[in-house]
């Protein structure tokens, strides 16, 4: 098996053992499902307050409803809870001690902080459908029609943005990495995540990787879609510096 | 076979306030137990991080069975066990998994991990905790499983930073069993102490390090190895501060 491959391997392993992982998608899964169905209830009861809050959005109704409500709440909330996990998947090899048993390896340091990546993005891919489905489920609990093709369209928007907000939370490891502080990698998410938010609040930026995709979920078509690609630069880069940071790392401090 | 498991030549990392490491010479031969004794803040620990690519020298090089460190091609790591500061113990995973994974961190295939790490519980003396997550553990037994971690695959050269630390005195002497077999089968061993417990007093050699330098040798045969030491660090220290 290659180096990365091992990697990959090792970090699967560390992950599924983890209590960070399953505490993180558990709290993103039922906050997203309980907020969601809250609001909504909310606005279906007419509620003035939370109407307001929902913009546009207070327009819409049946699936377009539901998808725009949670893609707001995921578009926020689902960035600080993947800013949190690659924080940690990457600090906590300082905050354990463990960081000086991954030097001397013939398994490169840069090897293991891509296939901490690679588990990263395979966890966001598995909440991306999981999310899917369980808006769906609540959706169809909530009486929306099974066989509305707008609704199908409107939830394919759900792990479309599972990604792109998993791909912009990458830059949390590399401060973690360059921090060497699983803190500091959390505060770089919130630092982050309250400059895509109040930009998007603004409408500033579609073009800008880290605020098009929360724009997208409060009005898909005020963003063109190269703009959504545009996203990829994000991982691309970061993720690349952080392979860089651990190769070059020194235990001098 | 290779003159020198490890070899530095005028190795020198200077840290802001003078301490460090300032240019030492050290070969440790195949079959060789080095021990390598000094005060707290003698700089052994630089000097182990320096022999692993933990740390870039200012100046001089480290040599890795005859090949620079900066030369050396990642499979032959895979012939290098280390402990150095914290175990490869992660608290999630019980000590059969850290062993696992350890073992593929270090080369070894899928197929013979579980059976290296199981071997490597028996020769550690942590069959009873085999299924405990790390997090359970006592410090000692977290350092069983970070020797484990370092030695299970059988590396040709072992660098230990002070090994015993924790250990109760049957984990030490499981500990110098281990080392010696080791030893006997040809790697070259340094470990660290910064008092000359037992894993010292098995030592072929022993180095004595004050303030970043190699100040001398003492003869492990030597009745009361204690006050040499001491005797050596002091005049050193009279030495330094005399200049």
């Amino acid at each position: 098996m290659s180096a990365i491959g091992i990697a990959v391997a090792v970090e699967t392993r560390k992950a599924v053992a983890s209590r960070v992982v399953p505490w993180t998608t558990g709290i993103l899964a039922g906050g997203l499902a309980a907020l969601t169905s809250g609001l909504l209830a909310a606005a279906s009861a007419g509620d003035e307050r939370v109407l307001a809050r929902l913009g546009p959005l207070a327009e819409a109704d049946g699936w377009a409803l539901l998808v725009g409500t949670a893609a707001q709440i995921l578009a926020a909330g689902g960035f600080g809870a993947c800013g949190i996990l690659i924080a940690w998947l990457y600090g906590r090899e300082f905050a354990d001690g463990t960081v000086a048993a991954l030097f001397a390896l013939p398994v490169r340091r840069s090897s293991i902080a891509l296939g901490k990546l690679v588990v990263y993005l395979a966890w966001a891919a598995i909440m991306a459908i999981a999310l899917t489905l369980m808006l769906a489920l609540l959706g169809l609990a909530a009486g929306l029609p099974a066989t509305d093709p707008d609704g199908a369209v409107q939830l394919l928007r759900i792990p479309l943005l599972t990604m792109l907000t998993a791909l912009l939370a990458v830059p949390a490891g590399w401060i973690a990495s360059l921090a060497r502080s699983l803190l500091a990698g959390i505060a770089a998410t919130i630092v982050l995540l309250v400059v895509a938010q109040v930009s998007a609040v603004l409408g500033v930026g579609s073009w800008v990787p880290l605020v098009a995709p929360a724009l997208w979920a409060i009005d898909p078509e005020s963003v063109p879609w190269p703009a959504l690609v545009g996203v990829l630069i994000v991982p691309v880069v970061f993720g690349g510096a952080t392979a860089i940071t651990w190769a070059r790392m020194q235990l001098d401090r | 076979m290779p003159e020198s498991r490890v070899e530095l030549h005028g190795v020198r990392r200077e840290f802001r306030g003078g301490a460090g490491v300032h240019g030492v010479d050290l070969a440790i031969a195949p079959g060789e137990i080095h021990a390598l004794v000094g005060l707290n803040g003698a700089g052994k620990t630089t000097l182990m991080r320096l022999m692993l690519g933990m740390l870039r020298p200012d100046a001089g090089e480290v040599r890795i069975d005859g090949v620079r460190i900066d030369d050396l091609a990642p499979a032959a790591w895979a012939k290098v066990g280390q402990l150095v500061e914290s175990a490869l113990a992660y608290g999630e995973l019980d000590v059969r998994d850290n062993l696992r994974l350890a073992a593929r961190l270090h080369g070894v295939a899928r197929a013979e991990a579980s059976a290296m790490a199981d071997a490597s519980i028996e020769e550690l003396d942590l069959v009873r905790y085999a299924r405990v997550r790390a997090r359970r553990l006592s410090l000692g037994n977290r350092q069983r499983v970070g020797l484990a971690a370092g030695l299970q695959h059988d590396p040709t050269l072992i660098v230990l930073d002070e090994p015993t630390n924790a250990l109760d005195p049957a984990g030490v002497i499981v500990l110098r069993e281990a080392v010696v077999r080791r030893a006997r089968a040809g790697a070259g061993v340094l470990v660290s102490s910064h008092h000359l417990d037992e894993v010292a007093r098995v030592a072929d050699r022993i180095s004595v390090m004050n303030d970043g330098r190699l100040i001398g040798t003492l003869d492990p045969g030597t009745i009361d190895l204690e006050r040499a030491f001491f005797s050596l660090v002091r005049t050193d220290d009279e030495a330094r501060n005399a200049a």
